[in-house]
């Protein structure tokens, strides 16, 4: 099973998601697009498209929500023909983050879901406090900032 | 709004020692309708017994043995039973004492009840 992830404290967490859940692909991103951890990816390219997608879809589904509901959706779910998805957001002491897992018949929305509330607790627990000279995230940095971390998680630096 | 599984839930559910009765879509893993006792987690005892039903069917399947008919399992303190149709799972939580074969009839009959 191979887990990478760019910051360490989030691996455990997620290797016992994805071995409860038995999920085929798992994404850990910040809110901003930048990936945090990755499970079942084999191209970097393919994270990338992933995090542009499901950042695109969570600020979506949290418009409509706050629209029709009064405040965001924070969870979704789309079921395919042969895989589904499920995105949901993760709150610890270092902020917020977006949960994204891709399932097949090995699973089920049930156990995904049961077992992303166990993630988001241990998530919680795991996060070390927030660190005190945080920079901003700027759009220039961006693209650097997003190249290291998918160098950190496939390993060509 | 009544369910349509109301009364098939309500006939499992008056058994002696059965703590909760619930419907689950097998697919999913997700409650259809339930009748639980306060301190029942119903979802999850939906997702995992759905998940463990779904693999028994297919054991049995992969044996040759056709289609699954009733699954029990027992524990330390109480046992689960299912029984399935179509994608429904009926499935019953009970004490260590209750009476398995009376469950097991009403499950059958409940099953017969959804076709």
């Amino acid at each position: 099973m191979s887990i990478t992830a760019v910051e360490p404290w989030v691996a455990d967490p997620l290797r016992q998601f994805v071995e409860e859940a038995r999920t085929v692909l798992a994404l850990l991103l910040h809110p901003n697009g930048q990936v945090v951890a990755q499970f079942g990816f084999a191209r970097a390219v393919d994270v990338m498209s992933a995090c542009a997608l499901a950042v695109a879809i969570h600020a979506s589904a949290g418009e409509l929500g706050k629209q029709l509901d009064g405040a965001p959706f924070r969870g979704l779910h789309h079921a395919g023909r042969e895989r589904q998805l499920f995105l949901g957001e993760a709150h610890t002491p270092r902020g917020a983050f977006i949960f994204f897992t891709v399932f097949d018949q090995e699973s089920s929305l049930g156990l995904v879901r049961l077992y992303f509330d166990e993630f988001c607790r241990q998530l919680a627990a795991a996060a070390p406090p927030p660190p005190t000279d945080v920079a901003p995230v700027l759009a220039v940095n961006f693209e650097r900032d997003l190249n290291r971390n998918l160098a950190a998680l496939f390993g060509r630096a | 709004m009544i369910s349509p599984f109301a009364t098939v839930l309500r006939s499992l559910t008056k058994q002696r020692g059965v703590r909760a009765s619930l419907v689950v879509d097998e697919g999913d893993g997700l409650v259809v309708d339930s009748n639980l006792q306060v301190g029942q987690n119903g979802d999850k005892v939906a997702a995992l017994t759905a998940s463990l039903y779904r693999k028994a069917r297919l054991s049995a399947r992969a044996a040759g043995l056709g289609h699954a008919i009733f699954m029990q399992l027992e524990a330390e303190r109480g046992r689960i039973c299912a029984a399935g149709h179509n994608d429904l799972v009926l499935v019953v939580v009970a004490d260590p004492g209750a009476n398995v074969g009376l469950i097991r009839v009403e499950l059958m009959k409940a099953v017969g009840a959804l076709l």
